[in-house]
């Protein structure tokens, strides 16, 4: 008989999924940490998913911005680290205006990135995480942020101009590049601040403070 | 009027015409611009995508050399304005300590609404010289300037008007659409051209459905995305302004438009041409 009825069985096991993960069955450890550094109202989510249909990029993502929130409650820390959402979610705060219960959404993605930026976890979006380290280092450099040779330093990371080789988007760079430079719109004499032995300080103090 | 500057990295480079055009509108409004002194940058998404701590720090520096001033703060950039407001509710409600005082004693301003208060707005219709009518276009404001609304202090975030005022001020026709401020895919193109080209052509077409002849912005970003994804078009080109390019033609006689609009990718000079803007 059970071998007879094999959808009925199939019935079963996703309901044994279902039953499985259980909010709590991990402790609420993690959902309260995140709660307690971001602010956000995690648990008040009742998954109703405008969050995800409101959110322009939710089809790049591989755990959409309502699932995001259930995994935290679930405490399903790694797969959210390791997940593309934390690299490919633009920051446009449509998920965190448009919830009903104010949970904060895109804040809660936010932090999570800054967890993956830290953790040993290799990023789903390596040019994208490696892009943000670069601007920080150039931001340090000038005190500024110049475009061109933000460019550069982000090119000359491990990796990087391989990807780019492979996938064409070097030549459509240097392309792009060159529209600019006839607009007169590419700087490459970059401007240094003063001050930015001060600003140098200040990366280096408050980078990881607090996350 | 006096107001302190912060023009911000962009400026310096890909919107270098978007820096021109504030220059000249500001002086034509007899607004004083005081260069924040040895600005620095904000920091962007990037500051905030790896430390709050720092994303709060880096703008505060430049509040804190406006405080000094003793004036009120006006941003062009979007990302900008969005970040210093960051920073200075992140201080005043205590959450982050900085190096420089911030008393939260001066507003910060993002230009558009500078400039579509009613008196500015009364200037700028009376000051028309060079009235747009005829020009079709859509007002497009991305994320960063309005959302989300506790920082931003926008309280129409869902179909903001300043844009729309300022261009109506001048004499041009701002069309209904409902994408006024959908993201445009901002800095993720670096990575990711896929997601970035998806979002920019949505944005492209609905315009184009609306009926829009061209778009206006106030972000570096968005003007550059929405710009030059077409130069891989073929057809007629939908002209992305910046809004003060709107209020230089406007506002001031002769002064060269054709040279200084030549900084875009869709050519915006037959369309003006066609409209009797411009010889």
């Amino acid at each position: 008989m059970h071998e007879a009825n094999p959808n009925r069985n199939a019935g079963r096991r996703s309901e044994d999924a279902r039953t499985r993960h259980r909010i709590g069955d991990r402790g609420d450890h993690f959902l309260k940490r995140l709660e307690g550094e971001t602010g956000a109202n995690i648990s008040a989510c009742y998954q109703c998913e405008r969050c995800t249909n409101a959110c322009p990029v939710s089809p790049f993502m591989d755990v959409k911005p309502h699932q995001v929130i259930r995994y935290v409650q679930l405490g399903w820390r790694e797969r959210l680290l390791a997940s593309a959402t934390v690299w490919v979610c633009l920051s446009c705060e449509m998920c965190t205006t448009y919830c009903p219960n104010d949970v904060g959404v895109a804040e809660t993605i936010q932090h999570l990135r800054k967890m993956a930026a830290r953790s040993a976890i290799r990023p789903r979006e390596l040019q994208l995480a490696t892009f943000h380290r670069t601007f920080i280092e150039e931001l340090q450099r000038f005190g500024r942020v110049n475009e061109f040779w933000l460019m550069g330093a982000l090119n000359l990371k491990p990796g990087i101009l391989k990807d780019k080789l492979r996938t064409g988007a070097l030549k459509e760079e240097i392309e792009l590049g060159l529209t600019l430079w006839r607009q007169g719109k590419l700087k490459l004499i970059p401007h240094r601040c003063k001050a930015v032995g001060e600003i140098r300080t200040l990366v280096q103090n408050r980078n990881g403070e607090n996350l | 009027m006096r107001l302190a500057f912060y023009p911000g990295c962009s400026l310096e480079g890909m919107a270098s015409d978007y820096a021109e055009s504030i220059e000249a509108v500001f002086r034509r409004l007899e607004v004083d611009l005081v260069e924040i002194e040895d600005w620095s940058c904000c920091g962007a998404t990037a500051a905030h995508s790896l430390s709050e701590a720092m994303a709060v720090a880096l703008p505060a520096r430049n509040i804190a050399a406006a405080e000094k001033l003793g004036l009120d703060i006006v941003v062009p950039c979007a990302n900008c304005f969005n970040r210093m407001r960051f920073s200075q509710v992140m201080i005043e409600k205590g959450i982050y300590d900085v190096p420089w005082p911030v008393t939260g004693k001066i507003k910060i301003h993002d230009m558009t609404r500078l400039l579509a208060e009613e008196k500015m707005l009364d200037k700028i219709s009376q000051g028309t010289v060079r009235p747009l009518s005829g020009l079709k276009l859509v007002s497009y404001y991305g994320c960063q300037m309005v959302r989300p609304p506790r920082i931003t202090g926008f309280t129409d975030y869902e179909n903001p008007q300043t844009l729309d005022r300022l261009a109506a001020a001048v004499g041009a026709e701002a069309l209904d659409w409902s994408y006024k401020t959908t993201c445009c895919g901002a800095s993720i193109g670096i990575g990711r051209r896929d997601i970035q080209e998806t979002l920019t052509r949505k944005l492209l077409i609905k315009a184009r459905q609306a009926g829009a002849e061209a778009i206006v912005v106030s972000c570096p970003l968005c003007q550059a995305n929405l710009d030059l994804i077409q130069a891989k078009e073929s057809g007629p080109a939908t002209p992305v302004f910046y809004f003060t390019e709107l209020l230089r033609l406007a506002l001031i006689s002769g002064g060269r438009p054709q040279h200084w609009l030549r900084k875009h990718v869709a050519d915006p000079l037959p369309l003006l041409r066609e409209k009797g803007v411009i010889p």
